[in-house]
């Protein structure tokens, strides 16, 4: 029989449902505004983005913890391995990321550009981690 | 991967009392799925935390973990 969600499995799909929702929302807004020449300012569309993020991921978090037995109890060593391991994988694709944001300062993309790449290598570097964290819950390891 | 080391974990669960995974993992400190992946072979344990299973069933390491490499 397959053993429910803990806790911590349960936080990654969370945290990689909002940040989808929510910053898919927002570079879509963002890439649409780019093509149509119309929408929302970006700095409106982007506070509200993060607010929609912080409140559906505390919100959501919230929920699990009640619903789950032991939630509150500090991770055990293969919830340890499993968050050193996403995270060194979410931290080696991120430096490539950051150092591929050297393409669109090459040919001359504008500050307001540069800063929505390095938001979204943040945002891709995160989901990847959460994305390695529920393969390695489901996996066993 | 399953790793080389096999276990004796189910069976000593049920000659301890029908003794449910939750309740293993409670009295060693750890989860219900890090029970599950170390009894289907999915994870292999550290040395402190196999030690507080073979306690918990009063046996020796080898007789609740068997090296198959």
């Amino acid at each position: 029989m397959e053993a429910p969600m803990s806790f911590r499995e349960k936080a990654a799909w969370i945290g990689l449902v909002s940040a989808v929702v929510c910053f898919g929302v927002y570079f879509g807004s963002i890439a649409l505004h780019r093509i149509s020449g119309r929408g929302p300012s970006a700095m409106h569309l982007m506070a509200l983005c993060a607010a929609a993020y912080v409140a559906l991921q505390g919100g959501l978090t919230f929920l699990a913890a009640r619903a789950t037995p032991g939630a509150g109890a500090p991770p055990d060593e293969r919830e340890r391995l499993i968050q050193a391991r996403s995270h060194t994988l979410g931290y080696y694709l991120l430096t490539v990321l950051v150092v591929a944001l050297g393409a669109p300062l090459h040919f001359g993309h504008p500050a307001p550009d540069i800063l929505n790449f390095a938001m979204l290598d943040v945002v891709v570097a995160g989901c990847a981690v959460s994305i390695a964290q529920i393969v390695m819950y489901r996996r066993g390891i | 991967m399953a790793v080389p080391i096999a276990n004796s974990i189910r069976r000593l669960r049920f000659e301890h009392g029908e003794m449910t995974q939750g309740e293993l993992a409670e009295k060693i400190g750890m989860t219900r799925q890090t029970v599950a992946a170390i009894e289907a072979g999915k994870y292999s344990p550290s040395l402190e935390a196999a030690f507080r299973i073979a306690a918990v069933f009063g046996v020796g390491l080898e007789e609740v973990f068997q090296w198959q490499g």
